[in-house]
């Protein structure tokens, strides 16, 4: 089902608003990740999808309906909450059963699939054990398969595995991506995990202080930053971000002087410092000077200083010694400017 | 340690700082629970001198063969049956409702919670008026449905029905608050959960209310069926110290006060104050047997 916020405003208390003016619509069948630091509206968010909240103003549609006055029980979606919201006195086949038995489906039938939707989360061992007995990850993998027993139209996930560890993590948002791929469910991901976003989505919402910073695909996130705030929270390694007076005239010449003016901020990205001259692909070059230079496994991260500020590249090839200076060629592509809004204004597709 | 093993040193030093209260325990709860076991075997007794010529089971045949006690073991249980479920259902419902407002929310608590800080004396005092066959309020609100005059404090008829809806009122106020906590305590996110679950209004009551609540109602009824087997100071102030017309509210306390104070046979006294006991422990067997089961912590 195809969601639409127009003009969505929301606050708690009458005072303080908390999520400003969202516009966005997410395509049916898709997988969408909210992401943003914590405490900036991701789950405000999904509740008022689910109908749990109702938005101070502004109106939300699935599909062509508005269904910003009706409530949860209405819109019917599926959701797994961030604090799981298991019913402590219900062992976990019934926990599951429970939306089962809500839509009045014979007792046969909500155990059969009640039991399948356990093993799909590998949870077909606890099933008689109380979420009090469950570890958080089994209550993640419970809260999962009651949000997909009742197979709704919109499926809400808050952070669904914060707390698993890495590997069954990356199994479980396989699982998600599989079983949304075959279901064609639409479905919401809120997650402050950039690597699972990433992995995960069609496209990534990334939220910060209550505003949409940017709504595309993963690619375009990090190739293409809109602002300061989504080019530093999208990469790992983080963007180096130095001030433009940090530069000498290094730029000069090889950017629109006007541009330059305008600028406040630099951001290069650790691979967009190469070691050696690449041709066209170079802007710039400048000078370093070597304080660390680390390897573990596949990963080389030199920290250099540059007129006195940290700089890290992960593309150094050659052996190098600290102390030592090296001249860097800043890359196209990785590297850019923003205004004193932070908005980009050189840098990605567009100055490719 | 959470899991220490006990020792004798740890044992020991646990009773060092139970003793104070286990002085005072068995000073004034264990011995006169024993004695009284003991004094209901009582069959020969000079109670001017304490001496005991012979013990036997004489005072609990007497019980079982005494008119008087059967119908006060009646009384008991049709009060107790009486009071316990409406206390309970009605104590529910007004905290629920308490639970939903917001407006004088504060002063509608402590209307209902007066009653638990007011003495028994003055609460039937105020009843005896409510209750009055001429001028009392209850008959003038039946008088709007057409119903005649009742003499609920006169006739053998009523009697036990209006010492149940005065102890029900009177157990109220504490009931509430009880619920008002147990209510509190049920996290918001259940209810959010059953919505997106697609429980309507009455299946969250059902679903998530009843059970997270039912260590509360478990302890208001297992409290209320042990206080309505011991009812007693309600009877004496409600009925100006007689057990109601034609002994209609004589229970099986009121009983034993009858035997004690005023009859001096304290052996039977005694006797019926044991089988009293062992019928508050057999029901509150039950009860706990039936929390097993149906109650969730
Ligand atoms: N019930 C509430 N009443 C008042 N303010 C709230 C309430 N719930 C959340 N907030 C506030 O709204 C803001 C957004 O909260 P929200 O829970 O949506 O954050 P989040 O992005 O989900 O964070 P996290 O990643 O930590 O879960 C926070 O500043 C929070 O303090
Ligand atoms: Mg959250």
């Amino acid at each position: 089902m195809e969601v639409t916020f127009k003009d969505v405003s929301l606050s708690y208390d009458g005072s303080r608003e908390i999520l400003h003016h969202l516009n966005f619509t997410i395509p049916e069948g898709t997988l969408v990740s909210i992401l943003g630091p914590s405490g900036c509206g991701k789950s405000t968010t999904l509740m008022m999808i689910s109908g749990l909240l109702a938005p101070t103003s502004g109106q939300i549609f699935f599909g062509d309906e508005d269904v910003t006055k009706q409530d949860a029980l209405q819109r019917k979606v599926g959701m797994v909450f961030q604090n799981y919201a298991l019913y402590p006195h219900l062992n976990v086949l019934d926990n599951i059963m429970f939306p089962l038995k809500m839509a009045k489906v014979p007792k046969p039938e909500r155990k059969k699939k009640a039991i399948e939707l356990a093993k799909l989360v590998h949870i077909e061992d606890q099933l008689d054990k109380k979420p009090g007995s469950l570890s958080g990850g089994q209550q993640q993998r419970v809260a999962i398969a009651r949000a997909l027993a009742k197979e709704p139209s919109l499926l809400l996930l808050d952070e669904p595995l914060s707390n698993l560890d890495a590997r069954l993590r990356i199994e479980m948002r396989q699982e998600i991506r599989r079983i949304q791929q075959e279901t064609g469910v639409t479905t919401i991901f809120v997650t402050h995990d950039q690597d699972e976003a990433l992995h995960i989505s069609d496209h990534i919402m990334v939220l910060n202080s209550g505003q949409i910073q940017q709504f595309s695909s993963a690619e375009t996130l990090y190739d293409n930053p809109s602002n300061l705030f989504v080019a530093q929270f999208i990469g790992e390694p983080v963007i180096n971000t130095l001030d433009i007076a940090d530069f000498g005239d290094e730029l000069k010449g090889q950017i629109d002087t006007e541009l330059l003016k305008r600028t406040q901020k630099v951001g290069i990205r650790p691979e967009a410092l190469q070691d050696h001259d690449t041709g066209a692909e170079t802007l710039a070059t400048i000078t370093t000077k070597v304080k660390t230079f680390e390897k573990f496994g596949r990963e080389k991260n030199a920290l250099l200083d540059f007129n006195g500020k940290r700089l890290l590249t992960t593309e150094i090839e050659a052996e190098i010694a600290e102390g030592q200076e090296l001249p860097l060629y800043l890359q196209k592509s990785g590297f850019y400017l923003f205004d004193q809004d932070g908005t980009r204004i050189f840098g990605g597709d567009q100055d490719a | 340690m959470l899991n220490e093993k006990p020792t004798l040193k740890s044992t020991g030093k646990a009773l060092l700082y139970l003793l104070p209260m286990l002085v005072i325990t068995i000073t004034f709860n264990i011995y006169p629970i024993i004695k009284s076991f003991i004094m209901s075997f009582y069959t020969k007794y000079d109670f001017f001198r304490d001496i005991v010529s012979q013990y036997g089971f004489d005072n609990f045949k007497f019980l079982f063969s005494d008119p008087d006690f059967h119908i006060a073991v009646k009384n008991t249980l049709i009060f107790v049956v009486g009071v316990v479920p409406l206390t309970v259902i009605i104590s529910l419902a007004v905290a629920l409702l308490l639970n939903r407002i917001t407006w004088l929310s504060g002063l509608f608590r402590t209307v209902y919670f007066l009653p638990f800080v007011t003495s028994t004396v003055a609460i039937a005092q105020v009843w005896h008026w409510i209750y009055n066959s001429d001028y009392g309020l209850l008959n003038y609100f039946l008088g709007f449905f057409g119903v005649n005059a009742i003499s609920w404090l006169e006739s053998p008829r009523y009697a036990m029905l209006a010492l149940i809806i005065m102890s029900v009122w009177k157990n109220l106020g504490f009931n509430i608050v009880l619920f008002l906590v147990g209510l509190n305590n049920i996290n918001e996110r259940y209810y959010q959960a059953a919505k997106i679950d697609g429980a309507n209004s009455w299946h969250q009551f059902t679903n998530v209310t009843v059970p997270l609540l039912s260590p509360i109602t478990f302890l208001v009824s297992v409290n209320g069926v042990i206080g309505s087997f011991k009812v007693f100071d309600e009877i004496f102030a409600l009925f100006n110290g007689t057990p109601g017309p034609s002994k209609s509210a004589l229970t099986i306390v009121y009983y034993l006060y009858q035997k004690f104070y005023t009859e001096w046979k304290y052996g039977i006294a005694a006797a019926s104050g044991v089988v009293l006991f062992f019928m508050i422990l057999l029901v509150t067997m039950f009860q706990l047997w039936y929390s097993k089961r149906h109650v969730h912590y």
